[in-house]
C-alpha cells in the first residue's frame, strides 16, 4: 500500500491508484473534466494538473499513478496559476450563451470558472470560431459544438460502453468538433447518458429541453419502475411536476448509467393520473370522499363475502407495488378476505426488449419481490379463468393495467365482474371499467422498497407528497382491512417492512438501516 | 449596561395668558386665516399637484412597471433563461420557454407574464437579466383595475409598453 | 281679504326665511371645504363642472345632492328600524323651526299694515329657542342609540352629557342680555340694541355683555357640535360617531343639520349680541351720528341696508364657525367636562350676579 503526502496530508491508498482518486479520499477535490470514474482515461482535459515534487512539470492527476512517498501538492501557485490557464483556454472559443443552456446551474465551466478561473477574457468577441449549434444527433441528444470543450468523455461511452461508437472528433486545431458520421445518428438505447456525462452544455437532453432551470429542481433518491433492473435514480421534480430522472451511482446495478427508455418513466407521474376516489353510481363515476369511498368497497366487498362465500372474490396485485404494499395487499387476501384467489398480473410495454446491460424484459420493478412474498403469477391465469366463467364477484386490481390484454380484451374481461375495484395511479383500461377507484402514490410520492430481478432490494425515497387526494397504497389497504375489522396498526413503509423483515424468510434481518442507500440482496430463491 | 438617567424638561408652566386660551385661539386663527389669504392670492405656490392633468416627473432611477425590450426584428429580447423568476423574491413571474425556429434565437419565452399584484418593485429581475431584455423604466405605477387578471400583465402587454 | 294677505304675508315670510337658509347652507358646505383647503395649503374641490366652469368648486355640493339622491337608501340589519328612521328628522326639523322667532328686519309698513319681518314674533321667543335647541339632542341620541352598535352608541352618550352640560352655561349667559334689554321677546331685544350707550357707542349685546357674549359663543359651540366640541363624532376613537351607520340620503339629512345649526347659531348670535338687524348709526330715516350730523335716506335704502346688516353679521359669524373648526383641535372628553362644569357654570352665576349689581348701580 502506497503512503502518498497531498498538501501535507499523508494517506495510504491500494497499489495503482491514481492521484485523482486518491486525492478524492484524503478530501481534496481536483478540478477535472475529461476523467470519468467508469471510462478509461484520456488526460486530454489538462484540468487536473498538480505539482508532484521532484517532477520538473505538473502532471494531470488522472493519469499519474501513486507511488509510495510520493509529494502532491494541488494548492500551490504554480498549479492554480496553470489551472486557471487551461480554463482560459478552453473558454476561448465557448460562446456563452448561458441563458439559453440547459446545463446552467450544473455546468463544469460554470462551477469551475467560479472557484478556479475569475479571469477576464483576452479574446475578442469576434474572433471567436462559430461551430453548429442546435444539431439533433439522433437518440435523446442535441449538440452544441460551439460549447464543446473536446474531453471525449462521449467518444470513450460510446465506444466503451455501448460499443456502438457513433461520435467522432472532426476538423483540427480550434476549428476540432465533435459530430456524428455523416447519416448515422446516434442508434443505441442509452444515449441518455451522453447529456449526464457531458461535463459541459455540449450535449443535452431533448426531452428536457427548455422545460426547467436545473437550480429549480429538487431531487429524490429514488429506483426506475421501468423494468426489473431496478437503475437507482434521483428523480427532478419542481413543485408537484417530475422533469427528468437521472442515474444514481450504483455499482452493483447500473454503476452511473440508464436506459433511454427508463429516463422517460417519470411522464406516467405526471400525465392522466387518478387524483381522487371515485365511486361509480348506476354507470356514473362521481368523485367521492375517502371515507366514503373506503367504506362503500370495504361494505361491498364483505357483501360478496358473506353472500356468495369467499372464492367469488380475487385480488389481482401488481409487482408496480412495493414490497410492504405487496405485504400488506397478500395479508388482505389470506387473512381479511381469506380468499384463495391471490395472483399478480405483470405489466408489458413495448417490444418487451432486453438486453445483457441494463434493459430487462421484464417491464415490472418488483416481480422477484412479489414472488418472493409468495404471490404467485401463475394464480393469476387462474383468476382469470373464473372471472371469464363468471364466478368472481368481486375483483381487486392493483395497477394501471391488466397484464397484456388489450383496453377492449380488458372492458370485456372485467364486464363479467359485478365490482371492480382499482388501486391504481394511472387512467386506462381499467380505470374506465371499474365501480371504484382508489388512487394511490406515484413513485414518488411515497417511499419503499423494490427488489430488482436479482434479489437486490432497494430503497426509494419520497419526493413530495402524494398529488391531489392521491394516498399511498399502504395507507388505501390499510384502510380497507380495518372496515373489514381486521384492526391493523396503521404505520409507515418502515413498520411494513419491519413485519416483513420478521415474518418473511428472504427478508430476514433487514432493515431500511441495513439496506441503506444501494440495497441488499434478499436470500432464498423466488 | 447602566441604566443611565435622562432628564427630560418639562414643559414651561403656562403664563395667565395662555391659560386662559381665548387670546390663543385668536393667534391661531391668525395662522389660519394667514395660509388660507396667501393661498387665494398666489394659488401657483400650493404644493398639490392636479394628477391627471399633472404628473410628477418621476426620477430617473424610479422603479416603475416593467417592460420587455425588443429586438431590431421586433421579436422580444428575452431568452427565456429564467433568471428573473428566480430572482424575483415574491415570484411573481412566470416563464414557459419555447423553441425558436430560428436557430440563432433558439430559445424564446411562449408565455412570460408578470404578477402585478404580487410584485413589490424591487427591481432585482433588472438586475438579473443577463440580456437587458426587462427594464422598470415606464415612469408608471400599477393602475387600478376591475379585476385580478387584469393586472397579471402577459408578454404581448409588456413588449407593447 | 285681509284674511287671505295675512296668509300670504306669512307664507312668504316662512318662504324667504326657509330659502335663505337652505342656500346659505349648501354654500357653507362650499365654504368649509374650500376654506378648509387653503388653510392647509391644498386647492380643495374645483372638479365638477357646468358647462366647462368650475368656478372654484362651487358646484360640489350639487354633485353632492345628486350623489345622495341616487345612492341605495340602505338600512343596516341590526338596527331599531322606527327610530332608525326618525332620528336625522329629529336632527333637522328643530334647527328649521328655530328660525321662527328670529327677526331679519325692522317692521315695515305695506299698504297700512305692520308687517314685522318675522315668522312669528312670540312673547316668549328665547324660551321657544332653548325649547328647541334642547329637542336637537334627541335626533343624536336616538341615531345613537337606534343604530345598536357600539360607536354610534358611545358618539350618543358624549353627544347628550355635553349637550346637557352646555344647555345650562347657554340659558345662563342669555339671562345677563335678558336682564340688561328686560325682555325676552327677540323683536324687543333687537329693538332695544339700536339705541346708543352714553350717546355714542350702540348698545350692543357685547357691549353691554362681554362676558356673556363669550360664555353664549362657547356654549353655542358645543351645543352645535363643532370642533373643538365635536366629540360626538370624534373620527379618531369613534368612528364617525352618532351617523356611523348612516348612509345616503340620510346621512345627508344630518350633514345638513349640522349647517342648519351654526346659521341659526350665528343668527342667534347676531341677534342678541350684536344688534340684529340694526346697522349702527342708521335710524329709520337716516343716518345719525353721535356729533348731531344727519344724513337721510329714503326708507326702502334704510330697510335693505338693515338687512344687509344682519346678512354681513350671519355670514361672518358662520365664517367663525368654520374658521375655528380648522384652527382648534378637539379637545379631549374630560376636558370638555371641566370646561363645561368648572369654568362655564360659575363664570355664567358671576356674570349674572354682576349684571344684577351693575343695574343696580345704574338705576
Ligand atoms: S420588481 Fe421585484 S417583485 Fe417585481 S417582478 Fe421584478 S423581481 Fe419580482
Ligand atoms: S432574466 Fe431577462 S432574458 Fe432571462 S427570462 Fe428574465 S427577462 Fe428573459
Ligand atoms: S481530467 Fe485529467 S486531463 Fe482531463
Amino acid at each position: 500500500m502506497p503512503n502518498f503526502t497531498i498538501n501535507g496530508i499523508s494517506v495510504d491508498v491500494p497499489q495503482g491508484t491514481t492521484i485523482l482518486e486518491a486525492a478524492k479520499t484524503a478530501g481534496i477535490e481536483i478540478p477535472h473534466y475529461c476523467y470519468h470514474p467508469k471510462l478509461s482515461v484520456a488526460g486530454n482535459c489538462r484540468m487536473c494538473l498538480v505539482e508532484v515534487e521532484k517532477f520538473p512539470k505538473l502532471q494531470i492527476a488522472c493519469n499519474t499513478i501513486v507511488t509510495d512517498g510520493m509529494a502532491v501538492k494541488t494548492d500551490s501557485e504554480k498549479v492554480k496559476q496553470a489551472v486557471t490557464g487551461v480554463l482560459e483556454f478552453l473558454l476561448i472559443h465557448h460562446p456563452i450563451d448561458c441563458p439559453i443552456c440547459d446545463q446552467a446551474g450544473e455546468c463544469g465551466l460554470q462551477i469551475y470558472y467560479m472557484k478556479y478561473g475569475l479571469h477576464k477574457s483576452r479574446y475578442a468577441v469576434e474572433d471567436k470560431v462559430h461551430k453548429k449549434k442546435v444539431q439533433d444527433i439522433g437518440g435523446q441528444i442535441i449538440l452544441d459544438a460551439e460549447r464543446c470543450i473536446l474531453c471525449s468523455r462521449c467518444i470513450r461511452f460510446l465506444q466503451e460502453v455501448t460499443g456502438t461508437g457513433e461520435l467522432e472528433f472532426f476538423q483540427r486545431g480550434d476549428h476540432s468538433e465533435i459530430s456524428i458520421f455523416p447519416g448515422r445518428p446516434l442508434d443505441n438505447r442509452y444515449t441518455g447518458n451522453l447529456a449526464d456525462i457531458c461535463p459541459v452544455g455540449a450535449l443535452t437532453s431533448k426531452d428536457f429541453r427548455f422545460k426547467c432551470r436545473v437550480w429549480l429542481l429538487r431531487g429524490a433518491r429514488s429506483i426506475c419502475p421501468g423494468c426489473a433492473n431496478g437503475c437507482n435514480v434521483e428523480a427532478h421534480f419542481k413543485e408537484e411536476i417530475l422533469y427528468r430522472l437521472k442515474p444514481r451511482q450504483n455499482d452493483e446495478v447500473n454503476k452511473t448509467w440508464m436506459c433511454d427508455p427508463g429516463r422517460l418513466e417519470y411522464k406516467k407521474a405526471n400525465e392522466a393520473r387518478l387524483l381522487t376516489p371515485v365511486n361509480r353510481e348506476n354507470g356514473i363515476p362521481k368523485a367521492a370522499p375517502w371515507e366514503a369511498a373506503l367504506s362503500s368497497v370495504a361494505f361491498r366487498l364483505w357483501e360478496m363475502v358473506e353472500k356468495h362465500g369467499p372464492g367469488s372474490v380475487a385480488v389481482i396485485a401488481s409487482p408496480q407495488f412495493s414490497n410492504e404494499e405487496l405485504f400488506l395487499a397478500r395479508k388482505l387476501a389470506d387473512e381479511v378476505l381469506r380468499t384463495p384467489h391471490l395472483g399478480f398480473s405483470l405489466r408489458t410495454v413495448g417490444d418487451g426488449f432486453a438486453d445483457d446491460f441494463l434493459i430487462k424484459a421484464d417491464k415490472n420493478p418488483n416481480t422477484r419481490g412479489a414472488k418472493l412474498l409468495g404471490i404467485s403469477e401463475e394464480k393469476f391465469d387462474d383468476i382469470v379463468q373464473n372471472v371469464a366463467d363468471g364466478k368472481i364477484r368481486a375483483l381487486l386490481v392493483f395497477g394501471n393495467g391488466i397484464a397484456d390484454l388489450s383496453d377492449a380484451e380488458t372492458g370485456r374481461l372485467l364486464a363479467n365482474v359485478p365490482f371492480v375495484v382499482q388501486i391504481a395511479t394511472n387512467e386506462g383500461a381499467v380505470s374506465r371499467a371499474a365501480h371504484a377507484i382508489l388512487p394511490s402514490a406515484s413513485f414518488v410520492e411515497r417511499g419503499g422498497t423494490f427488489t430488482n430481478h436479482a434479489g437486490r432490494v432497494q430503497r426509494f425515497w419520497m419526493g413530495f407528497p402524494p398529488r391531489g387526494k392521491a394516498r399511498s397504497a399502504i395507507e388505501i389497504i390499510t384502510g380497507l382491512a380495518n372496515r373489514l375489522g381486521a384492526g391493523w396498526k396503521s404505520g409507515g413503509e418502515a413498520q411494513v417492512f419491519r413485519a416483513i423483515a420478521q415474518s418473511e424468510a428472504p427478508f430476514a434481518g433487514m432493515s431500511y438501516e441495513s439496506l441503506g442507500e444501494l440495497g441488499q440482496t434478499a436470500g432464498g430463491k423466488g | 449596561m447602566a441604566i443611565g438617567i435622562k432628564k427630560v424638561a418639562r414643559p414651561r408652566r403656562m403664563s395667565m395668558g395662555e391659560t386662559l386660551y381665548l387670546l390663543e385661539i385668536v393667534k391661531g386663527l391668525g395662522v389660519t386665516m394667514g395660509h388660507l389669504l396667501r393661498n387665494i392670492v398666489r394659488q401657483e405656490n400650493i404644493p398639490t399637484i392636479e394628477y391627471p392633468e399633472v404628473r410628477r416627473v418621476m426620477p430617473p432611477r424610479f422603479r416603475g412597471l416593467h417592460r420587455l425590450m425588443k429586438r431590431p426584428d421586433g421579436s422580444p429580447r428575452c431568452v427565456a433563461c429564467f433568471c428573473c423568476s428566480t430572482a424575483c423574491p415574491a415570484v411573481c413571474i412566470t416563464i414557459v420557454a419555447g423553441e425558436s425556429p430560428d436557430p440563432k434565437v433558439e430559445k424564446y419565452p411562449v408565455r412570460f407574464d408578470i404578477d402585478m399584484l404580487r410584485c413589490i418593485f424591487c427591481g432585482l429581475c433588472v438586475e438579473a437579466c443577463p440580456c437587458d431584455a426587462i427594464r422598470m423604466d415606464t415612469g408608471w405605477f400599477t393602475p387600478p383595475e376591475n379585476t385580478r387578471e387584469k393586472l397579471i400583465y402577459t408578454i404581448d402587454m409588456l413588449l407593447e409598453k | 281679504m285681509s284674511g287671505l294677505f295675512d296668509l300670504a304675508v306669512a307664507v312668504a315670510r316662512i318662504a324667504i326665511m326657509l330659502i335663505f337658509c337652505l342656500t346659505f347652507v349648501v354654500v357653507l358646505t362650499w365654504a368649509e371645504r374650500k376654506g378648509a383647503a387653503y388653510m392647509q395649503d391644498r386647492r380643495g374641490p374645483n372638479r365638477a363642472k357646468i358647462l366647462g366652469l368650475t368656478l372654484g368648486g362651487i358646484f360640489h355640493p350639487l354633485a353632492d345632492a345628486i350623489k345622495f339622491l341616487f345612492k341605495e337608501d340602505f338600512i343596516p340589519d341590526h338596527v331599531h328600524r322606527l327610530f332608525y328612521q326618525m332620528a336625522p328628522m329629529f336632527a333637522l326639523a328643530p334647527a328649521l323651526m328655530t328660525i321662527a322667532v328670529i327677526p331679519f328686519g325692522p317692521p315695515v309698513t305695506i299698504a297700512g299694515k305692520t308687517i314685522p319681518l318675522q315668522i312669528a314674533d312670540l312673547n316668549v321667543g328665547i324660551l321657544y329657542v332653548f325649547a328647541m335647541s334642547g329637542l336637537t339632542v334627541y335626533g343624536v341620541i336616538l341615531a345613537g342609540w337606534a343604530s345598536n352598535s357600539k360607536y354610534p352608541l358611545l358618539g350618543g352618550l358624549r353627544s347628550s352629557a355635553q349637550m346637557i352640560s352646555y344647555e345650562v352655561s347657554l340659558g345662563l349667559s342669555i339671562i345677563g342680555v335678558v336682564m340688561v334689554f328686560r325682555s325676552v321677546k327677540l323683536s324687543q331685544i333687537v329693538a332695544s340694541q339700536g339705541e346708543l350707550l352714553w350717546g355714542i357707542v350702540p348698545q350692543w349685546g357685547v357691549v353691554v355683555q362681554p362676558l356673556g357674549f363669550i360664555l353664549f359663543l362657547v356654549a353655542l359651540y358645543a351645543e352645535a357640535n363643532r370642533t373643538p366640541f365635536d366629540l360626538p363624532e370624534g373620527e379618531s376613537e369613534i368612528v364617525a360617531g352618532f351617523h356611523t351607520e348612516y348612509g345616503s340620503f340620510k346621512f345627508s339629512m344630518f350633514m345638513m343639520a349640522e349647517y342648519f345649526h351654526l346659521v341659526v347659531g350665528s343668527l342667534l348670535v347676531a341677534t342678541l349680541f350684536f344688534g340684529g338687524w340694526q346697522f349702527p348709526y342708521l335710524a329709520s330715516s337716516g343716518f345719525v351720528l353721535p356729533g348731531g350730523f344727519s344724513i337721510g335716506l329714503p326708507g326702502a335704502v334704510v330697510l335693505l341696508l338693515r338687512i344687509g346688516a344682519l346678512f354681513a353679521k350671519v355670514v361672518f359669524f358662520a365664517w367663525l364657525f368654520i374658521w375655528v373648526r380648522w384652527t382648534i383641535p378637539r379637545f379631549r372628553y374630560d376636558q370638555v367636562m371641566r370646561l363645561g362644569w368648572k369654568v362655564m357654570l360659575p363664570l355664567s352665576l358671576l356674570n349674572i350676579f354682576a349684571t344684577g349689581i351693575a343695574l343696580l348701580l345704574v338705576a
